[in-house]
């Protein structure tokens, strides 16, 4: 009798959770299956009590089963209904990722700026300090006591650019090795990048004011070899660990014995290609041990102490590094030029 | 300068082939730029630094060649120098100024026919570049490539008195040079004269009157030394170079006017015919003995890294035809240079001369050794910090030239400070050296607009230079420019159009990430580039320093600007000065914000300033927070008057508030802007 009612319970429940098509229907079968108060089943389970003990244990065991299964079913009914929500949500949801980003217009460092904090970056690493002096000098620092003389066609108004008052644009950024000396005694390491200017017209490759950086080492007993080497190391943490250097004799006032230093081609590798006209070079800067009337002129014993010197162009790696075919544009402050650069 | 390969082969044996000789010269300082085949020939262009006139010759490259092949150079052959008839010149050599004028040669040779000149000669001249004129001319310049003597020919027949005079010009006098120019001398300019007047300027360029015509029958060949700084001087006055004052200029061969002298005349005779007159005139002025030049070899290896013995020493300083002169010293060689190599003078000079022979290449690369640890300037962090809060909210750094145009600069120089003057501008236009870092930035705006970009923020750091008496004063300043959109116009919405509070935002936030919170800003209308209603000077711990603003219409109009711009310059220095505050730990609140908003009425006279500075000044303990969220100026609103919507927030750190707390705190900033401002709450 009990066993036919169970038949009869679960047929009608399967009928009823065949037709259920919304998560509503779903709660409302849940409800009036298994409603703390109303269920169907919770009813049952209340007529257990009345049962004689044998009967009651048999039925409650299968009443029991039906339960898990209905259960079973409605929850299964209930999560797929959800999911199917949670889906439609999403759907709705879906925006178009490739529309341009919202951002911040962000700005950018000069070109000249970002070499230079790459330049200084590794020669402070190898004990150098950052100094700088005038950008109007005084013949003596502009050139007397850098050893060039007063018939030196680098002093003419041809060449430099001079202020009513007599003095001068600094035409090097070695001016600061004279007050770096002044300042202090050896043994000293100063780079001193800085703007400097010549009486050159503006043109492709030219332009009247352009960034140096000025290299000096003073200790005692420093070599050639320590230039070499030094150079050579700040190519290969500027280049990249491949970059050799070549050394050529030359000729600075300010120098003696002076070279011109050359580094491996950072495009080609050296084997010739447009940046180095073919010829695997490129030029770096002059270099030379300082004269020993420069070290005289800020009352050092060249006997004592000797050092060396360098100087690189700015402007001049710009050029390369990025490919610029006209070095005017450093200057011009053209947004559409000065965005390119990170 | 131009060497034929071939012709170098008649001074030395050279047996590698131009590629390797262009190399290998390059390597040893002598920079080689090219290398052209010209007619079977290889014409090998050269980069000379300025301290190698001696190698402005075929005979100067053919020596260092020698050197580095280690051949001898070949014996010169004596040019046939057939006297005929007397021995006394028929000319007269007269040198009056010595001191410009060390040593002057001159040789007569009558009969000759002017004309053209033979084939091989006007190949290899053209191959230089140099353009063949006629058989005597093309002689002198034969001469100077090949030994590096300038040379000069003068019709001896219209020279006056037959003689020659060596002097300083009269100032006023003029000469017709060979260019047809007339040059009006002074008297620090040394020229050729003859008995009337001058007929040449000394180691630049002959004159008209006296030229090599096709009439020419006899030659006084001129071959002299010059005071270089004399021939520099008068050439850059006149504004000429040339072959000859390029290589008087920098120092020719004292030694060497007899032998290319002999030279020449052989070859005028070979060329043109005609026979050689007289004796060489040979003035000569005693010139200063140059001192021997001692090398130690220590001193070699302590200043190279490299290690030479004394044989190899002296062996290079042999083949540089340098004299040995006897030392008893065993570690040291003392040495007195050739004739031609007037750049040696010091111990260094030999060291390189050493160091580049045995070849740049062989040195060691070292690092030196003890360096203790690197450092920036000072102040590099604030700098880069600055730079990087610029950037990040949306300025490009700008360069510009130190040099402007005056009149802009002081239309732009908010403190009428007076500019230095160029004497030699680049460009007349821009002679003046900046006071103020606006005129570029202005001028790079201006630009980018007519480029078409119209939303534009830029700043530069960089000097500006002041006259200030005695020297000039170099201030490092940082200026900012701004107009156009807020943010660029895209699909999320219109760009609006930034304003004031724009730059003033971006400065403030450059203070507060340099740790400097005392920025103040105080309306001025006395700056005479910006809008009077429309500006501040920006105040930092009680000093000016800068101002900030919309641009004046008057100066917008002058660089054409059809949108408002907004600039800023403030002292780098000054800023860096002030020391910034380091950050510093407070617990976080432990008890409720409790925010209440306010409304109020106030007359537009009144600034925000003076009223935050007067809630603050009630000095509330409680009161933690006051944030200005709304200013409304509308035509509904009582004329003169804006309303200003605040938000107060208030808080005890060591309990909650009361509802009577709060409202009595509240109270007190209501009564006082009432008190205090007339102010109406809404
Ligand atoms: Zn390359």
């Amino acid at each position: 009798m009990e066993a036919e009612r169970l038949e009869q319970l679960r047929a009608q429940f399967s009928a009823e959770a065949a037709g259920i098509d919304s998560e509503s229907a779903a709660s409302a079968l849940r409800d009036r299956w298994t409603g703390r108060k109303s269920g169907l089943l919770t009813a049952e389970m209340k007529t257990l009590g009345k049962l004689s003990p044998d009967v009651r244990r048999e039925f409650g065991l299968q009443l029991n089963a039906l339960k898990d299964e209905v259960d079973g079913r409605i929850a299964e009914l209930l999560s797929g209904f959800g999911a199917r929500r949670e889906a439609e949500q999403l759907v709705r949801e879906r925006i178009d990722v490739t529309l341009p980003g919202r951002r911040q217009s962000s700005g950018r460092l000069h070109p000249i700026t970002l070499m230079r904090e790459r330049i200084e970056e590794i020669f402070v690493s190898m004990g150098y300090t950052i100094e700088d002096g005038p950008e109007i000098e005084t013949d003596f620092y502009n050139f007397d006591a850098l050893n060039i003389p007063p018939s030196h066609p680098a002093r003419s108004s041809q060449d430099t650019l001079y202020l009513e008052n007599g003095l001068a644009l600094r035409s090097q950024t070695s001016t600061v090795q004279i007050h770096a000396m002044q300042r202090r005694r050896p043994p000293l390491r100063v780079i001193a990048p800085g703007r400097v200017y010549r009486r050159d017209t503006p043109d492709a490759t030219h332009n009247p004011m352009f960034f140096q950086v000025e290299g000096l080492l003073v200790d005692r007993r420093v070599t050639l070899g320590d230039l070499k080497g030094t150079l050579g190391e700040f190519v290969r943490r500027m280049f990249g660990p491949g970059t050799r250097t070549r050394f050529r004799p030359s000729y600075f006032p300010f120098t003696e014995p002076s070279a011109e230093v050359d580094y491996s081609c950072f495009k080609c590798g050296g084997a010739g290609c447009r940046i180095c006209k073919g010829s695997g070079w490129i030029e770096l800067g002059g270099s030379g041990l300082v004269h020993p009337n420069v070290l005289r002129a800020v009352a050092i014993d060249p006997e004592e102490f000797s050092g060396f010197a360098f100087g690189l162009g700015i402007d001049r790696m710009c050029g390369l590094m990025y490919d610029l075919d006209d070095i005017r544009l450093l200057y011009e402050n053209d947004a559409r030029f000065l965005e390119q650069f990170r | 300068m131009k060497i034929s390969y071939k012709w170098l082969a008649e001074f030395v044996d050279v047996d590698i082939d131009p590629r390797s000789l262009a190399e290998q010269l390059t390597m040893v300082g002598l920079a080689v730029d090219g290398i052209e085949e010209i007619g079977g020939d290889h014409i090998i262009e050269i980069d000379l630094t300025s301290n190698r006139p001696d190698c402005l010759s075929h005979l100067g490259v053919a020596r260092e060649a020698g050197v580095i092949m280690g051949k001898p150079l070949r014996e010169a052959v004596p040019a046939q120098i057939d006297v005929k008839g007397e021995s006394v010149s028929p000319a007269a050599v007269d040198v009056l100024d010595p001191d410009l004028c060390p040593r002057y040669t001159a040789r007569v040779i009558r009969g000759v026919k002017v004309g053209p000149s033979p084939d091989w000669m006007v190949r290899r001249l053209e191959a230089l570049g140099q353009r063949s004129i006629n058989n005597v001319a093309d002689v002198t310049n034969y001469v100077l490539h090949e030994l590096g003597q300038p040379l000069h020919a003068f019709d001896f027949n219209c020279l006056a008195g037959r003689r020659i005079i060596v002097r300083r010009a009269v100032a006023g006098e003029t000469l017709i040079t060979l260019d047809g120019i007339e040059r009006v001398l002074n008297d620090t300019m040394l020229v050729i004269a003859d008995a009337d007047r001058a007929v040449a300027l000394a180691g630049i360029m002959g004159g008209a009157d006296t030229e090599i015509t096709d009439a020419t029958v006899d030659v006084l060949l001129e071959s002299a030394y010059f005071n270089p700084a004399s021939v520099r001087r008068t050439a850059r006055i006149l504004g000429m170079n040339t072959e000859a004052s390029y290589r008087f200029e920098r120092g020719i061969d004292y030694d060497i006017a007899a032998r290319a002298s002999d030279r020449a005349a052989a070859l005028i005779v070979e060329t043109a015919g005609g026979e050689i007159v007289g004796e060489l005139l040979d003035a000569r002025a005693q010139i200063e003995a140059r001192p021997p030049i001692t090398l130690r070899l220590d001193r070699f290896h302590h200043l190279t890294g490299l290690n030479v013995g004394m044989a190899r020493a002296k062996e290079i300083f042999n083949a540089l035809g340098m004299e040995i002169l006897p030392l008893k010293d065993d570690g040291a060689v003392s040495v007195k240079s050739p004739s031609w190599r007037i750049d040696l003078a010091i111990e260094e000079d030999l060291i390189e001369e050493i160091a580049r022979l045995e070849g740049y290449d062989r040195l060691v690369p070292t690092l030196p050794g003890g360096a203790g640890a690197g450092s920036y300037q000072d102040d590099e962090a604030a700098r880069k910090t600055l730079r990087r809060t610029l950037i990040a909210t949306g300025f490009h750094e700008a360069i510009s030239f130190s040099f402007v145009n005056g009149e802009t600069d002081a239309m732009l120089s908010g403190n009428h400070e007076s500019g230095l003057v160029l004497t030699n501008p680049v460009d007349e236009t821009q002679s003046q050296m900046r006071t103020t870092l606006l005129g570029g930035l202005l001028s790079a705006v201006e630009l980018n607009i007519n480029h078409g970009t119209r939303n534009i923020r830029l700043f530069e750091i960089g000097k500006c230079f002041l006259d200030d008496g005695a020297r000039p004063v170099e201030i490092e300043r940082l200026a900012l420019v701004m107009t156009g959109a807020r943010n660029e116009l895209g699909w999320q919405g219109a760009g609006e159009r930034l304003d004031f509070y724009d730059l003033k935002g971006t400065i403030e936030s450059v203070g507060e990430n340099l740790g400097k919170n005392s920025l103040e800003f105080s309306p001025t209308s006395d700056i005479g580039y910006l809008h009077p209603g429309r500006a501040a000077v920006i105040s930092l711990a009680g000093n000016k320093i800068g101002f900030a603003g919309q641009l004046h219409p008057r100066i917008a109009a002058h660089f054409k600007f059809k949108q408002p711009v907004f600039a800023a310059e403030l002292d780098f220095g000054a800023i860096l000065q002030v020391p910034g505050l380091e950050p510093r730990y407070r617990p976080l609140p432990k008890f409720p914000t409790v925010v209440r908003d306010l409304s109020v009425l106030v007359s537009d006279a009144v600034s925000w300033a003076e009223i935050e500075r007067s809630i603050l000044g009630l000095n509330i303990g409680e009161l933690v927070g006051v944030r200005l969220f709304d200013v409304y100026t509308g035509s509904e609103l009582p004329a003169g008057k804006r309303a200003l919507a605040l938000s107060l927030r208030y808080r005890a750190e060591e309990r909650t508030l009361t509802e009577q707390e709060i409202g009595d705190c509240h109270g007190r900033v209501v009564s006082m802007l009432a008190r205090e401002f007339a102010a109406e709450l809404r």
